[in-house]
């Protein structure tokens, strides 16, 4: 017999919808974000990132990465976060089909579109929501991608949370994830780790402040060495991470 | 005229903000003579500054210009376009006759900007390999790109970012450097880049951005048609070069199969010297690869 699934009210209370989106963003939620380094683990192999260079990339990573995820959860929380708007379909193929272009190294592509379809599928077993079932079933059809920011960009607005918090608690989830793969990769302890990233929590503030007036159209992401690194991680001789 | 073009013009039109300041459009076609099997230019039109003298013809029939800039290099406030339209089965090479020279917009100038739209039908094949850009200190550039390749099409496109002057100690001294790519096959995307450099304002030799590397290139390498397992096999064996040819500290490639239809390769490197080569390195094995034929390095002065 299956399991009854939880009625969603579209309008939560703020507790409830604030519960939610911890639990969303929790980084043990079971969807294996804490197995990809996107790139990170060819930096430290090739020693050119440090644990003394850490706050300052990170806070780079935000700017660049983070902003243009950051921008791409807002276009996904729009197509449902607007009242009783139709959910534009072709829209949320197009918008993650600009990240995949967007996206040059193919492992880091694959282990943003493996987050999204698992956080996705996730979420359907949680509640199911009939937005996120035409979403999953309109990729499927034309052969694209979800990526790990849209689907939380969605799931976020179709569980009618608050749009801005959605996207701080997106891109602490991301950060809290690098500095996991931090530690295991380089000599981090977990009082200096719990420190940078209490530390990168300003950047991410001002991050998604100023991701609300961008758009994918506008938005720039300018990382050239991780994308060596995530280009390159396929050929390590010796890998923790999927990517 | 596609609309990417139009859309250029009319920016051009509206966003002039200097009379003495250039807006040009560099409309080029290339055509096949099915008979001789040679690619000719089949029509231009050319503003100055931008200027194309004539297409010679290279020993497979591909046809070779020269792209030049007659004012010597990009000057602040220019707005300049250039469309690039192959039709059926034809083979162009396009290069430069040098450095592209981005010189400094005076205060309160508008950025110079350039729009590039290249068109490419069934069975054509466009190779853009120009020489690095070089953005003087003070410069503000824009560039917008868009490729349309159709059934069959083939691209081989590079593009190299020198940190400006370096010879007279002149590195990231320009304002903006940003430039925005869109690669399409058969309309839909398979590759992106919105890239934005202001060193004045963020720490471009961040580990987050360039790291120690001050140059920057990136290589498209594209062909429709082929089945999708083709690319893996592709990838791994130009990562057999590109490793190669990577020196650690001094000169790192790497390569990565897009969403489809083709790879993107990455370089980053502490001087411009070994860029260039490297990237002529890779398309030839990659000609071959793709096409079972040689590349043929464009003959210029330099």
């Amino acid at each position: 017999m299956k399991p009854e699934r939880e009625s969603v009210t579209l309008t939560p209370s703020e507790e409830l919808a604030h519960l939610r989106l911890l639990h969303l963003a929790d980084s043990a939620l079971p969807i294996g974000s804490l197995a990809h380094s996107f790139g990170l683990e060819t930096l430290v192999s090739a020693e050119l990132l440090q644990v003394g260079d850490l706050p300052e990339f990170l806070q780079g990573y935000l700017r660049e990465a983070g902003m243009l995820e950051a921008v791409a959860c807002r276009a996904a929380f729009r197509l449902v976060g607007a009242e009783n708007r139709e959910f534009d379909a072709a829209r949320w193929v197009e918008i993650n089909d600009c990240l995949s272009a967007l996206k040059p190294a193919r492992e880091s592509r694959a282990a943003s579109a493996t987050l999204g379809r698992n956080f996705l599928q996730a979420t359907l077993g949680l509640c199911d929501i009939p937005v996120l079932r035409g979403a999953r079933g309109a990729s499927f059809e034309f052969g694209s991608l979800i990526h790990q920011c849209t689907a939380f960009g969605l799931v976020s607005g179709a569980l009618g949370l608050e749009e801005t918090r959605a996207v701080l608690a997106y891109l602490h989830q991301i950060s809290a994830c690098l500095v996991s793969a931090c530690q295991r990769l380089m000599p981090l302890g977990q009082t200096e780790a719990t420190r940078i990233l209490w530390n990168l929590k300003p950047a991410i503030v001002e991050v998604a402040a100023d991701s609300a007036s961008l758009t994918l159209e506008t938005v720039s992401c300018t990382m050239p060495l991780l994308d060596w690194g995530a280009m390159e991680h396929p050929g390590l001789a010796t890998r923790l991470f999927i990517s | 005229m596609a609309a990417t073009a139009k859309h250029a013009l009319q920016e051009i039109a509206h966003d002039i903000s200097g009379s003495r300041r250039a807006h040009a459009l560099l409309q080029l076609t290339f055509s096949l003579d099915s008979t001789s099997g040679r690619t000719f230019l089949a029509d231009s039109y050319q503003d100055a500054p931008l200027k194309v003298v004539r297409a010679f013809t290279l020993e497979d029939g591909t046809a070779l210009a020269h792209l030049h800039n007659v004012s010597g290099g990009l000057l602040g406030g220019d707005r300049l376009a250039m469309q690039v339209n192959l039709t059926s089965g034809a083979k162009a090479q396009l290069t430069t006759t040098g450095a592209t020279r981005i010189y400094r917009s005076c205060e309160g100038a508008s950025a110079t900007t350039q729009c590039n739209e290249a068109s490419i039908a069934e069975d054509a094949l466009l190779e853009y390999l120009p020489d690095a850009t070089i953005p003087f200190a003070g410069a503000r550039y824009l560039q917008r790109t868009s490729i349309n390749l159709a059934a069959r099409a083939g691209l081989f496109w590079w593009e190299i970012l020198a940190p400006g002057r370096e010879a007279r100690g002149e590195l990231f001294e320009y304002e903006e450097f940003a430039t925005r790519i869109s690669v399409s096959a058969l309309g839909r995307r398979i590759a992106a880049e919105n890239l934005c450099l202001r060193p004045r304002q963020e720490n471009v030799s961040s580990l987050a951005r360039l790291g120690p590397y001050p140059y920057a290139a990136t290589f498209y390498i594209c062909r429709l048609g082929l089945e999708a397992g083709v690319w893996r096999g592709a990838e791994d064996q130009l990562r057999e070069l590109t490793a190669a040819m990577t020196r650690r500290g001094e000169i790192l490639w790497g390569v990565s199969s897009l969403v489809a239809h083709g790879l993107i390769v990455r370089c980053l490197a502490r001087n411009g010297r070994e860029v260039l080569p490297g990237l002529q390195a890779i398309w030839r094995s990659a000609k071959r690869h793709l096409y079972d034929r040689e590349a043929i390095p464009p003959r210029k002065v330099n």
